[in-house]
């Protein structure tokens, strides 16, 4: 088949899905809607391998694209509805259609005894088409509509049970953070388009100039920060991060799929998609670095301390998203895309794991009413245990490669420092011990689930996906083993990985002297025994000594409460900014509203009936005065032709 | 007097004048009486006054168009007669009266 | 010198227009039924004038006989001897009525003498054409001839009022359903 009719087939699967599910989104047959969903993911996802396939061997191609009509062109702004899929796509195509089907699959299981599954499907693949457009898409335009469309497939799935008022104004806050920044990625493409003249990545990319913008408000410095606002947005980084917590009130599918392994993902997809425009404004690349330090620190601290386990597991995203964010910043796009993918594996392995779970406990979300369940649940708790060693870091799981590539690249990159370096570690030793925490709490130590609840497996469903990711979650880091560690290894693997993306993602050019493989080797270990030491400490405090948290939390409450109240970062929102706004509103609906622009409505109302009043009077059914306008009409008549 | 002899001298013009004034008279009646009846009849007024006009031009043309349409003219007339006299016979049967004013009832 | 139609023509005028303004004037209906005859007849004696020998019959037998009568009939109908108001109200739209009227009036008038004053006047007809009998079979002719679609139309128009009228006077009174 040509490339031109697996791309369609790829978006289009979907899209029928969608259309199919959503036509009788009414119906009550989980089964019937999961699996056509399923099966049209299924379907992208072969195509997807078969297109990235031709990227490999022997004539391989550096990229397949697909170009089926001219959008638009209007003047020299000429848009293509084209698809492509390069080095850095074919990772992300892989990992969403394929994770994608597996929590499709997952969520057959999952929406069983939901009310409307069909609907919940419907969203679900009108989800992943959007996403394949964004990231097949061959230009920002094109990538905004997928972007917008995902942002809005989000909203309609965290406010999927909007009946319950909570979960709508999570839905609600998603959608309006999310707005602001893709205001900020709208002005983004708007600043490319007046640089470059269009909007097309490979287009983009020829016209970079080889200078850096050192400047502050340079152009090529504007555009990068407009579309790394986007990316905040969009990836939930400080300070637009707050939507993705609350994101959690959707079904637990969907956060595995779009608020773990995909869509989050996508600002991070964006600056990599970009990385060579984003080398030439090195002042960006800092304030990305600096802000994804920030927030993997921040959000690793506050999933120190919540009971839900949705939200430690949210605060977690947040936290390696940031990590992603601190890779780009310090130039590493190869390893923001290396930890996106692991990340997409071990995150989504364990929000599925999560969602397991509380469809064991018949929806309870609440660590403290859990304990003890590696009893009932054996399956979850074995993959849920690779999802916990694989995220804090521990050899050879997936997450140790790609978190130390980041770190090691903050180390040494020219754009890295050995602030954000540490900022890693300190958030590596925290998410060891949240993720050790949420280990002990939910399935070791003693059981303190209420009497009421019944534990039980999922079905094959659940667990074959939960199987996979597990599976992933093992080898995925083993696609891009470092050079340090490779010689030292049996066989010497290579780095796959980075010569997979030679070519597409351009690295920082370093200066000084090259680093040492000890250095590299040293600093691995550093960061593995600490996490290691940080993760026994959660260990004895959770398991071995479970009186201990509370006396430590009682030491330190002011910190603790401050963490546990999430820095008060929501309130202080509706403080300065929400709650401003809307008193400004009112202002503005009370003052300029109701008194400048009704009343001049007013006036122009009263003018038009007074004039048709006064033209009314002309046709008052009086017949003598029909007659009297006749005279008139005739008399001035004569009075024109006769003069 | 030869200029007031040929001004006395009746021709076209005399009978055109008498048209206007008549039609006039019949215009000034419709549109300032309040009796339908009386409106009618000063229709009529109006149509005599047009018919003088048709037949004078006939006579001075010296063909017969102008009788024909006289004809034509008379026709409606009547048939207008008919029609408006049993309007105001209905307008009556409502209000007891008729007066202009009650055919404002006639619009939608 | 006047001759004796002349004279005629200025009798039948001051006739025609005299009781054409009672039409207009009179307070009782009766009274302007009554002028409206006097007007017609001596119309009809105009159209004689005239040569139009059957038009003038028509108009006696048409206009002052049955439409006149219908008139009346009907004003003895309704039995109005005396109208309270014989003028509609408005000071300000009666004297826009009068002024249209009055400005009309006058432009035909000065079109009328600008225009055929000055034409020569009615050229005598030759003896033969002159006899009533000629001009009436000259308007059969026409009308039956070169107007027979029109005067088939019009025979067709009056057996529709004829129809229409009926309807209308049969109907108990009131223009709306909700009325009646």
């Amino acid at each position: 088949m040509s490339n031109t009719v697996l791309f369609a087939i790829l978006l289009l699967a979907p899209l029928i899905g969608f259309l199919f599910n959503g036509l009788r989104w009414k119906s009550h047959n989980a089964y019937l809607a999961g699996t056509v969903a399923t099966v049209a993911a299924g379907i992208s996802f072969l195509c997807s391998v078969v297109l990235v396939s031709k990227l490999f061997g022997e004539g391989a191609v550096p990229a397949v694209s697909a170009k089926f009509y001219e959008w638009m062109a209007i003047g020299g702004f000429n848009v293509t509805a084209g698809f492509v899929i390069d080095h850095i796509s074919a990772i992300m195509v892989l990992v969403v259609t394929g994770v994608g089907t597996l929590i499709h699959l997952f969520s057959i299981g999952y929406m069983s005894h939901d009310e409307r599954p069909s609907k919940y499907f419907a969203y679900l693949n009108l989800f992943l088409f959007n996403m394949l457009l964004l990231i097949l898409g061959e230009n920002l335009l094109l990538m905004f509509v997928g972007w917008e469309g995902v942002g809005l497939c989000s909203y309609l799935l965290i406010g999927f049970w909007f009946s319950d008022s909570e979960k709508a104004a999570a839905g609600m806050k998603a959608f309006i953070t999310n707005r602001i920044g893709d205001a900020g990625f709208l002005l983004g493409i708007f600043t490319i388009f007046f640089l470059f003249g269009t909007v097309n990545f490979q287009e983009i990319i020829g016209r970079v100039s080889g200078v850096p913008d050192l400047t502050w408000t340079g152009p090529v410095t504007l555009a990068c920060l407009f579309l790394f606002i986007g990316a905040t947005g969009k990836s939930a980084q400080i300070p637009l991060y707050v939507w993705l917590p609350d994101a959690m009130a959707g079904p637990t599918p969907v956060s595995a799929l779009i608020h773990a392994a995909t869509m989050v993902t996508a600002g991070v997809y964006m600056i990599c998609r970009l990385n060579p425009l984003f080398l030439m404004a090195p002042n960006v690349l800092n304030v990305i670095a600096i802000i994804g330090a920030a927030t993997a620190v921040m959000a690793a601290t506050i999933g120190l301390t919540q009971w839900d386990i949705k939200k430690v597991l949210a605060y977690s995203t947040v936290s390696q998203l940031g990590y992603m964010f601190l890779a780009c910043g310090v130039g590493a796009f190869g390893a923001a895309m290396f930890h996106l993918m692991t990340h997409a594996f071990f995150k989504a392995l364990m929000f599925l794991g999560s969602g397991s779970v509380i469809h064991a406990m018949e929806g309870e979300q609440d660590i403290r009413k859990m304990g003890h369940l590696k009893k009932y649940l054996p399956i979850t708790h074995a993959t849920f245990f690779i999802g916990w060693v694989a995220i804090i870091g521990m050899p050879p799981f997936a997450g140790f490669f790609s978190k130390d590539e980041i770190l090691w690249k903050a180390f040494t990159s020219p754009h890295g420092h050995i602030l954000l370096w540490l900022a890693g570690v300190i958030g590596a030793v925290c998410t060891a011990f949240y993720m050790t925490r949420l280990m002990a709490l939910t399935f070791w130590g003693k059981s303190r689930v209420p009497e009421s609840v019944h534990p039980h497996e999922s079905p094959p469903s659940m667990s074959i996906p939960l199987i996979i990711l597990a599976v992933l979650s093992v080898v995925g880091g083993w696609i891009g083993i470092p050079h340090a560690l490779g010689a030292i290894l049996p066989g010497h693997p290579g780095n796959w990985l980075e010569h997979w993306l030679h070519g597409v993602i351009l690295e920082p050019a370093a200066h000084g002297a090259h680093p040492s493989a000890t250095l590299e080797l040293a600093l691995m270990g550093v960061s593995v025994s600490l996490a290691a030491l940080s993760a026994l400490l959660a260990y004895n405090f959770y398991v071995t000594n479970p009186e201990r948290p509370a006396q430590f939390v009682s030491k330190i409450r002011g910190l603790y409460e401050l963490v546990y109240n999430k820095y008060f970062v929501d309130e202080f929102y509706f403080a300065r900014i929400i709650n401003p706004l809307i008193d400004a509103s009112k202002g503005m609906w009370a003052y300029i509203d109701v008194n400048f622009i009704d009343k001049t409505t007013y006036a122009v109302s009263d003018v038009v009936r007074g004039m048709g009043s006064a033209a009314k009077s002309f046709q008052n059914g009086n017949l003598q005065q029909y007659a009297m306008y006749i005279a008139l009409g005739v008399a001035v008549t004569m009075f024109l032709i006769l003069r | 007097m030869p200029i007031l002899d040929g001004a006395l001298k009746v021709g076209l013009d005399h009978y055109l004048y008498l048209s206007a004034v008549l039609f006039v008279l019949g215009m000034i009646g419709v549109m300032m009486r309040r009796n339908v009846v009386v409106i009618l009849m000063c229709i009529e007024l109006m149509l005599n006054a047009v018919n003088i006009s048709f037949v004078a031009f006939s006579r001075y043309a010296e063909n017969v168009n102008g009788q024909v349409m006289v004809f034509f003219v008379m026709t409606i007339a009547a048939a207008e007669a008919a029609v408006g006299l049993a309007l105001a016979v209905t307008v009556f049967k409502k209000f007891r009266e008729v007066n202009i004013r009650f055919f404002e009832h006639l619009k939608g | 010198m006047l001759t004796s139609t002349d004279f005629l023509f200025y009798v039948l005028a001051f006739i025609s227009v005299f009781f054409g303004a009672a039409v207009v004037i009179a307070r009782n209906p009766i009274y302007s039924a009554m002028s409206l005859v006097i007007t017609m007849i001596s119309v009809a004696f105009l159209f004689g004038a005239l040569d139009a020998w059957f038009l003038a019959g028509v108009q006696l037998i048409v206009y002052a006989g049955a439409v006149t009568v219908l008139f009346v009939m009907v004003l003895m109908l309704f039995d109005l001897k005396h109208e309270m108001k014989t003028f509609s109200k408005g000071l300000l739209g009666n004297g826009v009525k009068l002024i249209a009227s009055g400005v009309t009036l006058g432009m035909l008038l000065v079109y009328i003498w600008s225009t055929y004053a000055t034409e020569p006047t009615f050229k005598p007809l030759p003896p033969a054409a002159t006899s009533s009998i000629k001009a009436t079979k000259d308007l059969a002719t026409s009308l039956f001839t070169d107007y027979i679609f029109a005067f088939e139309a019009i025979g067709a128009l009056l057996l529709i009022i004829a129809v229409g009228a009926v309807t209308l006077s049969r109907i108990t009174g009131g223009t709306h359903h909700a009325d009646s």
